[in-house]
């Protein structure tokens, strides 16, 4: 992103327009026709990349979110909503989750289609609406040591994304990827028992859509 | 079309586990049928079953917490199948750690290869999070009896911190009709987790529920976990007898024996490497 930038912004500078540089329009198409560079697509810091709808992985029957793109796109950091019916869990809950992920190689499987082989990180979530929700006062100090409403786990996947482009020529993927992940309990109970445990038995699996806008 | 195939290859895998893996949250209470109701299951299949000891005895194994103990479960379970002459093992409740529905499947499918039925009683880290809907769920209600060789055995919540107290768990007039009910039984026997003499017992109602017990002339003795060791005595000086029972950290279990109007054996086990 940074090198595009700088080309772009030492092309649009012209002593006598100072502030074009600011309003990236035509010109920038035409830059990265002539370099095969991606289109420059300055947004601002806050408006997120993409939107993610995932199911399992503990964090909701249906949760949907938001995300951003840092480091040249294989770090992101997504923001989601989960929720889960009371009929499959007793009450309904919902579940709030950041996750972080690293996808470190990118892969070319034809003209339209990529391929992340590893997603790697971690999440950490909430969950409001237990049963039980432990009310101030109702236990001693470290009466429980754990959270019963705070999670974090780490994440494993990978990533198949469709290649689609604006009428710009802005790159718009979307993007279908699965994850293996488990959480700190469930980490706790293996470690410890670990002739009685596998690893299959604390892991969970979550389904999910990412498409960028 | 090569990327359509290795496409295509990874959903058909996915959907294939996915079944089982696919997890809305760790607090769900969703189960296979099978695993359901499972309280109601055991103790049709117990009335079936003939009694294992002889004359009017009824023999069952008494244990405390599983709670994360899935190792000591697996050693716990191989000691009681060469056991001879069991009616029934009974878990005194803290079946779960987390009261998250993964515990209470890892711990039924250790228990399930036991050679006779067991049962429960609701303990408090079973009530944690959602483990209450999980529990009733996966076992059924929190308060329940049944009559079993002559002996009526009464199992019930005592867990009040786990309601903020308030004076609402145990439910004392359930457990004073209970214990009312003596129809087609010699003798009475109480378990919950929770013993009145904890802290974690509600306060409010360890007098009322101490005195219904004490009103009970068939009562053998009231028998709880939770305190992970073994205690025995009478605490309230009334003639009522409370016994309490090991975690399965301790590789110990109980073997009780009960015939007559009141009388009793208790028999330790000690199991594992350790044995």
């Amino acid at each position: 992103m940074a090198p595009q930038f700088l080309l772009a912004a030492a092309l649009a500078c012209s002593p006598t327009a100072p502030d074009t540089a600011a309003r990236p329009a035509t010109p920038d198409s035409l830059i990265t026709r002539s370099t095969g560079l991606e289109p420059l697509d300055k947004k601002p810091w806050y408006r997120p990349r993409h939107i993610v709808l995932q199911t399992g992985g503990g964090i909701g029957m249906v949760a949907a979110g938001v995300g951003y793109s840092l480091g040249k796109d294989k770090n992101e950091l997504d923001i989601l909503l989960g929720y889960v019916p009371t009929k499959y869990a007793g009450s309904s809950l919902s579940i709030v989750t950041a996750k972080y992920t690293y996808s470190p190689f990118v892969l070319p499987l034809g003209e339209r289609w990529q391929i992340r082989p590893l997603t790697v990180g971690g999440y950490l979530s909430y969950t409001h609406g237990t049963v039980n929700d432990e009310e101030k006062g109702q236990y001693a100090k470290g009466y429980y040591w754990f959270s019963t409403d705070t999670r974090v786990g780490p994440v494993l996947g990978s990533r198949l994304a469709y290649r689609r482009r604006t009428p710009a020529g802005q790159p718009r993927n979307v993007a279908f990827y699965y994850e293996l992940s488990s959480n700190d309990l469930y980490i706790l109970s293996y470690v410890q028992n670990r002739k009685a445990l596998s690893v299959g038995d604390i892991l969970t699996l979550s389904l999910g859509l990412k498409a960028d806008f | 079309m090569n990327s359509w195939y290795s496409c295509g290859c990874v959903l058909a895998l996915t959907s294939l586990v996915s079944c089982s893996l696919v997890e809305y949250s760790p607090n769900q209470t969703h189960l296979p049928a099978t695993e359901r109701g499972l309280t109601t299951q055991t103790l049709a299949h117990l009335q079936q079953m003939p009694r294992a000891a002889a004359g009017d005895t009824v023999r069952f194994v008494f244990v405390g917490d599983t709670q994360r103990f899935y190792d000591e479960t697996e050693q716990f379970v191989a000691s009681v199948n060469r056991q001879r002459a069991i009616d029934f093992v009974f878990v005194g409740g803290d079946i779960s750690d987390f009261g998250l529905l993964r515990e209470f499947r890892w711990v039924h499918q250790r228990l399930q290869q036991l050679r006779v039925p067991y049962l429960t009683v609701v303990g408090n880290h079973d009530l944690v999070g959602n483990g209450r809907a999980i529990y009733q769920s996966i076992y059924g209600p929190l308060n329940y009896s049944f009559r079993y060789g002559g002996t009526k055995f009464i199992c019930l919540d005592t867990n009040g911190r786990e309601y903020g107290f308030g004076a609402q768990v145990p439910d004392v007039p359930w457990l004073r009709q209970q214990l009312q009910d003596t129809a087609g039984s010699q003798r009475t026997v109480v378990l919950s987790h929770v013993p009145p003499t904890d802290e974690d017992f509600d306060p409010a109602l360890v007098p009322p529920y101490t005195a219904t017990l004490r009103g009970c002339s068939r009562l053998v003795f009231h028998l709880s976990g939770h305190v992970h060791r073994y205690t025995a005595g009478q605490p309230f000086h009334d003639g009522v007898t409370y016994l309490t029972t090991y975690s399965l950290a301790k590789h110990r279990y109980h073997i009780i024996s009960l015939w007559g109007q009141r009388q009793f054996r208790l028999e330790t086990v000690t199991y594992g490497p350790e044995a």
